[in-house]
């Protein structure tokens, strides 16, 4: 770990003031004195800070249809499981192919097919198969990390150490144990290091599927796309700021888990 | 020597078929190897020793002759009771010492308090204690050897092959390995298959020395090292006896590689 570098961390404090002040500052500043209305750089697209302050405070209160904090946890909601779905289904998926050649083969032209469209292209017919509700979202952003993970695991799995599996061999390993205790744990740290773009992926999915997917499925997304409705840039700077907590957390969060479960690896030793 | 044979190849060959190319690594090799015999294959690199051993394991299949182990032509699986060790580092790198050495334990089903005493045992006899825990990552190469070491013979192999096991390591590391291999071998008297380009870990460790022609490998002379047991692998290299076997052995691999290198 590095020693914590106090004069980087004053750096940053430094920066992120200054940016915040200027934001301020700057979005105060009259082109024309006296004409209402007329920013030097105007407010009406940037916003200010002091407004979004104080539309977070007001989203964040009970006296509104739909909270802050409904929306985030729809958001964080969907983002979750169209995680765990993606990297589950992606890592057998991957498993079974990498493990077989033959079917790897017939598997390739579609795969390839599939991963080439872009999958904002699927957002419409998602939401008609699936409704205007979390599985839309869920589904979308499974199909994003079912293939990252997918990649990882399949090229994990073809690159198990052939001595390994020699050795288990040896040591009267059969086809399973040497599954179980070879082929997955060697495959495995290829899958775990998909995780951190699989869970930054996975939120783009699920925002992209709140631009489209309505009320219903609530969102951070959709208070976007509501605020563009009603043109109101601090409503959307509330739902940026809170997205970006959002993303830092679960990528901090995953790093952890993937320390944890990697720390066998040289990089991962104190 | 005396003791009944274990392991038999007859007429052994092996041709690799490269593209369009053939080559022929391994050409109508035959010996015994009796039981608790060490034997060491030694020839210049390239020679196929360590393809029969390879062979010998199932893990490459001849393509003339045969090898037969306790009456068993060897086909396909491992024969039972064999044990490997390959130069490359196959220690499971997700698995803490102890684990590793626990693998074979696990896959015969032995139940887990049998398995911690005799896991302990082992890491007792390698003078691994205290890394218990560790993460072979943290571990230097001779340990990580020592490990794959303890992990197959842990499981009482009753043959034991080995693939320049040490190859890999600095001298110092290396001697140490040998002194414990021979208190481990003269402790169990596995028949070991030991295959080295390295002709005094040859002579230090075996019982016999099996010299390989360049490729593609012939036998060409089989010399029995009449040093006496058990051998300190220091004092061993001064003695007369191990200096005359250097040098009638050197002579005979010295012309295999001059024709290597020629």
């Amino acid at each position: 770990m590095r020693t914590r570098d106090w004069g980087v961390i004053a750096w940053r404090l430094a920066i992120l003031v200054g940016f915040i002040g200027a934001w301020q500052w700057l979005t105060g500043i009259k082109a024309i004195s006296k004409t209402p209305g007329l920013y030097w750089i105007d407010p009406f697209f940037i916003s200010r800070p002091s407004l979004i302050v104080e539309r977070f405070l007001h989203l964040a209160s009970g006296n509104v249809r739909l909270s802050i904090w409904q929306m985030a946890l729809s958001t964080v909601q969907s983002t979750v499981w169209g995680f765990l779905v993606g990297i589950s289904t992606g890592f057998v998926a991957g498993l079974v192919l990498g493990r077989n050649d033959r079917l790897a083969r017939v598997f390739e032209p579609y795969i390839i097919a599939f991963n080439s469209l872009p999958r904002i292209a699927l957002v419409p017919l998602i939401t008609m198969i699936f409704g205007f509700g979390l599985l839309a979202k869920i589904v979308l952003a499974w199909t994003i990390v079912f293939f990252i993970v997918f990649f990882n695991t399949f090229q994990g799995a073809r690159s198990v150490d052939a001595d390994l599996i020699s050795t288990a061999r040896f040591l009267g390993a059969g086809e399973g144990q040497i599954m179980r205790t070879v082929i997955i744990p060697s495959t495995l740290a290829w899958t775990f290091a998909s995780l951190t773009p699989s869970i930054s992926f996975a939120l783009i999915g699920v925002v992209v599927g709140e631009f489209i997917g309505g009320e219903s499925g609530g969102g951070l997304g959709y208070l976007i796309i509501q605020s563009l409705g009603t043109l109101n840039a601090a409503d959307m700077m509330v739902a940026l700021l809170v997205l970006g907590v959002i993303g830092i957390v679960m990528a901090l969060g995953i790093k952890q888990v993937e320390t944890r479960l990697l720390r066998w690896r040289p990089e991962y030793q104190k | 020597m005396a003791g009944r044979v274990r392991i038999s190849i007859r007429d052994l060959s092996k041709t690799f078929v490269q593209g369009p190319r053939e080559v022929p690594a391994v050409s109508h090799v035959s010996f015994d190897i009796r039981d608790k015999e060490f034997v060491a294959l030694v020839g210049p690199s390239g020679c196929g020793k360590s393809t029969i051993l390879n062979m010998i394991g199932a893990l490459v299949a001849p393509s003339g002759g045969e090898i037969v182990v306790d009456g068993e032509r060897v086909a396909g699986a491992p024969p039972p009771k064999v044990g490997y060790v390959f130069q490359k580092d196959t220690v499971f790198p997700w698995r803490t010492v102890e684990r590793n050495i626990a693998l074979g334990l696990e896959y015969r089903g032995i139940p887990a308090a049998e398995r911690a005493a005799r896991v302990k045992e082992a890491i007792a006899l390698a003078g691994l204690e205290g890394f218990e825990e560790a993460f072979p990552a943290t571990l230097s190469g001779g340990m990580r050897q020592r490990v794959a070491l303890m992990r197959s013979l842990v499981v009482d192999p009753e043959i034991l092959l080995m693939d320049e096991p040490f190859g890999a390591l600095d001298t110092h590391t290396k001697l140490n390995l040998h002194a414990e291999l021979l208190r481990l071998w003269e402790a169990k008297q596995q028949t070991v298959v030991f295959v080295t380009h390295d002709l005094s870990e040859a002579i230090t460790l075996a019982d016999r020395i099996v010299v390989m022609t360049r490729r593609p490998g012939r036998i060409k002379q089989i010399y029995d090292v009449a040093l006496p047991r058990p051998r300190d692998v220091i004092k061993v290299r001064e003695s007369p006896e191990y200096l005359r076997e250097y040098g009638l052995i050197w002579h005979a691999l010295g012309e295999e590689f001059q024709e290597v290198a020629r």
